[in-house]
């Protein structure tokens, strides 16, 4: 039966994916037509805003509204064509061309060098600019088209004063949206994008921006995970599968941990029970950094944990627990027992308020069925955290693989591997950053970093999908 | 009423928009955080003096800023149009600001290079200049040297078992402490063995990008090893050397697990933190070979003398600077020999001018910070300055390729896997190949 549903959800996201690919073909097909159509059925003004934004608006009367087209399309080939430098690297139609070759000019101690990294940077916003002004483009075709349909219908096209009020009433989910994603686009998209192509380069240490040209590589970057001796292959598969251990007991035992610790707190006959809570969450009221750093020092080789043990004879010499630990497993273990101390208060409070709001009718209606507390609980309770938690689960799983602060603050990837940047409990992340800041290997580093979004992308989706807060939305609405 | 308001508001703005969009920006000094007092002084004292002499102000407002000199290059390189006219970096940084087509600018006065070349030892002209598009130049302005030394606890170590190392580590024995804990792994603070020479004749067969050549390098003599084995001693006994642990070498040597410890000057105030009247300074020490340590041509009793890099600090000039024409000038007063002095007696920094030992009354003052001074003078004999500043890469192979990690390993011995010659010499080829390649043999 498992098997058969397997198989089935298979068939269904291979069906799903090429539908996909179909629809998008469509689009595609019928928006060209459209465009066609469109022109064939326009006004004079219609069809001369296919070269003259805001033409079919003025020749509406849309003075307003066809002067802002008219002005940034005006604004968008001045830019294009005029191309201004930024810090002597061009913007506009000359850094398409310069995001191709990533500059031509060597420079020499009396001029400068074409900076590679500010190209490759200008030609991705300049990409993106000509991305906006198709939207605007279209907006204007739409725009154009929607004044001759209300003449046609014999309307009078809409004023400017009223495609405002519009924004502000049936539109205004446009007028609300359109910042967070120019925003989106500014700050989150357009460096993505950036760090990504920077994979496909060889901008590294070796070839700083402004100083040497950097070029594409192509995949060369990624080919050097499975080939070779150097630091990203030697490295890559222990640091990955650290990562993953990591991930799952850092979120394993906090998750576990917390539960259990609510569901003491919780029980009936347990006294003081809000002095308990607030001792907990006194822990998260600390900053996080500094209960590490306190953390590192208490276990140090000289700190208190150590000088009492030696002075109750319980060992002869300091026990090495993080970034000087003989073994590096001595380490690991060390920092995912500090990790439960610094996060099950969390799962501890969140887990508390559940528990709170499980409908109290669940427990009669079991009661009255002759159920038994154990029942009770393994029928009712456990499932209702679990569905609830499922996201937060999955989130803390992903937050874990990117975790940067415990392992940087409690052993900085220590204990080192002799010939390697990469040490012993450094993540993903972590060696990332030493990679990039320490290193200037910013290309090696791109490449963990797509890496990194891979993986966490894959296990949020797959998990998500096939959690019951997903499956089963509406359960306890 | 209230669209006056508003158009009055608008023109204010623009106004002063128009105003600040015109004023020049500052002439800007990047210089040791220590250090901003003093020469924020000595600028103010500078702009007085071109007033009096040019009789008019001077064109730009100058502004010093404190910054960490060890990453002040790399945030240089970040963001160079908003990087300082002058800036200080160690003298090892010179490759990477010189890679390519160079960041920084060349120093093309004749008075300020008839100043550096009189002024300064040999060992620093060597690494003052660099190569671009096959023209060499002069870069750096040395004002500061610095060079490793020992600190100890005088509670437990006499000033005549400070001399060796066997000293130090009998006061150990006998205390039941360690007798070194080295301050850093990083190839730098815990380069003493690595560059010990014979103390007889300086000898040592070592060679670190000899040149400037990235092909010239040379670990794998019957020095070197002999060295190594002898630390391999020092480093596995109870009470010899260790690294640092979690708790930091501070807190070893005011705690007394340690008696002392290798630092510069930027060490001394921990140092003197940690042990307070305890604290004894002294050049690094010398070691003897012995039986077990002897290697090919190396015989038992030879001395070695501990070695250190011995560098400078220097200021230089950024590229296509719009007050290129006031720089020079600048350079030439804050590196004269005077305020040189004046830097050592007000923000003790260890002038470079060569003859400072000699000439500088503030030498024989008899303060802690005079003996820390004379010390590093001293240990400049024994002390190479780091020649990774011809080309970016030899710092990076030199330090981020692991290779103070595989010598520390050889040191450490752990699980006995560098008791044999074979496998010393082993881990030495693959240490050569990191140096010159960043990679390992295949």
């Amino acid at each position: 039966m498992d098997k058969k549903q397997d198989t089935n959800e298979k068939r269904n996201i291979l069906s799903r994916f090429f539908s996909v690919f179909s629809r998008l073909g469509k689009n595609i097909v019928n928006g060209f037509k459209n465009f066609i159509q469109r022109f064939k059925d326009g006004s004079i003004g219609t069809k001369l805003s296919h070269v003259f934004l805001g033409a079919g608006n003025l020749y509406h009367k849309q003075i307003a509204k066809g002067l802002i087209f008219l002005i940034l399309e005006v604004g968008f080939f001045v830019l294009m064509i005029l191309s201004p430098q930024i810090n002597d690297t061009p913007l506009g139609f000359k850094s398409i061309g310069n995001f191709f070759t990533l500059g031509t000019e060597a420079g020499d101690i009396f001029n400068p060098t074409d900076n590679s990294m500010l190209m490759l940077l200008f030609g991705v916003i300049s990409f993106g600019i000509i991305g906006i002004f198709l939207a605007i483009y279209k907006a204007n075709l739409s725009s154009a088209r929607k004044a001759d349909l209300d003449v046609k219908n014999g309307k009078n096209p809409t004023t400017f004063k009223e495609d405002i009020a519009a924004l502000f009433d049936s539109r205004f989910h446009i007028a609300m949206l359109t910042p967070a994603i120019i925003g989106i686009i500014t700050f989150t998209l357009l460096p993505t994008i950036f760090m990504i192509l920077i994979a496909f380069t060889n901008y590294d240490a070796q070839h700083p921006a402004g100083q040497v040209l950097f070029d594409w590589v192509g995949i060369e970057n990624f080919r050097a995970i499975f080939n070779g001796s150097g630091e990203i292959s030697v490295r890559f598969g222990p640091v990955l599968a650290w990562t993953l251990i990591w991930a799952f007991f850092a979120t394993a035992t906090n998750y576990i941990g917390g539960i259990l610790l609510a569901l003491l707190i919780n029980r009936k006959g347990i006294k003081l029970k809000k002095i308990w809570r607030t001792i907990f969450i006194l822990t998260i009221a600390l900053p996080q950094f500094i209960s590490l750093l306190a953390m590192r020092n208490i276990l140090s080789e000289y700190g208190p944990i150590n000088s009492m043990m030696m002075n109750l004879n319980l060992t002869s010499e300091p026990i090495k627990f993080l970034a000087t630990a003989n073994s590096a497993w001595t380490a690991r273990f060390t920092i995912i027992m500090i990790n439960i101390w610094i996060g099950v208060p969390y799962t501890m409070l969140m887990t508390t308020g559940i528990l709170m709001n499980v409908p109290k009718d669940l427990y009669e209606a079991a009661q009255i069925d002759g159920a038994t507390k154990r029942q009770a609980f393994f029928n009712i309770t456990v499932p209702y955290i679990l569905f609830v938690t499922a996201p937060y689960l999955i989130t803390s799983f992903v937050g874990n693989i990117t975790s940067f602060n415990v392992i940087f603050l409690l052993t900085g990837g220590d204990p080192v591997v002799p010939g390697y940047v990469a040490g012993e409990t450094d993540l993903l992340v972590t060696w990332l950053y030493k990679l990039t800041i320490d290193q200037s290997e910013y290309n090696v580093g791109s490449v963990i970093a797509i890496m990194t979004f891979i993986i966490t992308a894959t296990a949020t989706l797959f998990s998500y999908r096939r959690s019951k807060s997903y499956k089963e939305e509406d359960a306890f609405q | 009423m209230k669209k006056f308001m508003v158009l009055a508001v608008m023109s204010f703005i623009l106004l002063f928009g128009v105003v600040g969009c015109g004023s020049a920006s500052p002439l800007l000094i990047w210089v040791g955080a220590e250090s901003v007092d003093f020469y924020s002084d000595k600028m103010e004292e500078y702009l007085t003096d071109y007033t009096d002499i040019n009789g008019e102000e001077f064109p730009y407002a100058v502004r010093v800023v404190g910054v960490d000199s060890s990453t002040s290059a790399a945030t240089f390189l970040d963001d160079t149009d908003a990087g300082a006219d002058i800036f200080t970096v160690p003298h090892d940084n010179l490759g990477k600001l010189i890679a390519g087509s160079s960041a920084i600018a060349p120093i093309q006065s004749a008075a300020l290079l008839n100043q550096i070349n009189v002024d300064n030892p040999q060992s620093f002209l060597d690494v003052i200049k660099g190569t671009v598009t096959g023209v060499e130049y002069t870069f750096g302005v040395p004002y500061v040297a610095q060079s490793l030394i020992l600190y100890y606890n005088k509670q437990f170590v006499t000033a005549e078992q400070a001399q060796t190392w066997e000293g130090i580590w009998a006061a150990a024995k006998t205390a039941n402490k360690y007798a070194l804990t080295i301050t850093a792994t990083d190839g730098f603070n815990n380069s003493f063995l690595l560059l010990a020479s014979r103390a007889s004749d300086h000898y040592t067969s070592l060679k670190l990008y000899e040149g400037g050549i990235q092909e010239e390098c040379y670990a794998q003599g019957d020095d070197t090893i002999s060295v190594l084995k002898w630390g391999q001693r020092f480093f596995t006994d109870p009470h010899g050397a260790k690294a640092p642990s979690d708790s930091g070498w501070e807190v070893e040597l005011s705690d007394a697990i340690s008696l002392s410890t290798i630092g510069g000057a930027w060490h001394y105030e921990a140092a003197k933190s940690a042990l307070d009247t305890n604290l004894g300074i002294a050049i690094l020490p010398t070691f003897t070979i012995t039986g077990p340590d002897a290697y090919g041509t190396i015989a038992a009793g030879t001395v070695f003398q501990s070695g250190t890099f011995a560098d400078t600090k220097m200021f230089v000039m950024k590229k296509n600077s719009e007050k290129a024409e006031y720089l020079e000038d600048i350079l030439v007063f804050l590196s004269d020999k005077d305020v040189q002095e004046e830097s050592f007696e007000q923000a003790a920094n260890l002038p470079a001018y060569k003859n400072a030992s000699t000439e500088f009354s503030a030498f024989e003052a008899g303060t802690p910070e005079a003996a820390l001074a004379k010390a590093q003078v001293e240990m400049f004999a024994w002390g190479i300055s780091q020649p990774f500043g011809f080309n970016s890469r030899f710092n990076t192979f030199f330090y981020s390729k692991g290779t103070p990690d595989l010598i520390l390993e050889m040191l450490e011995n752990k699980d006995g896997t560098f008791s044999t010659n074979q496998a010393i010499i082993h881990q030495l080829i693959i240490i050569e190949s990191l140096w010159k390649t960043g990679l390992r043999p295949e």
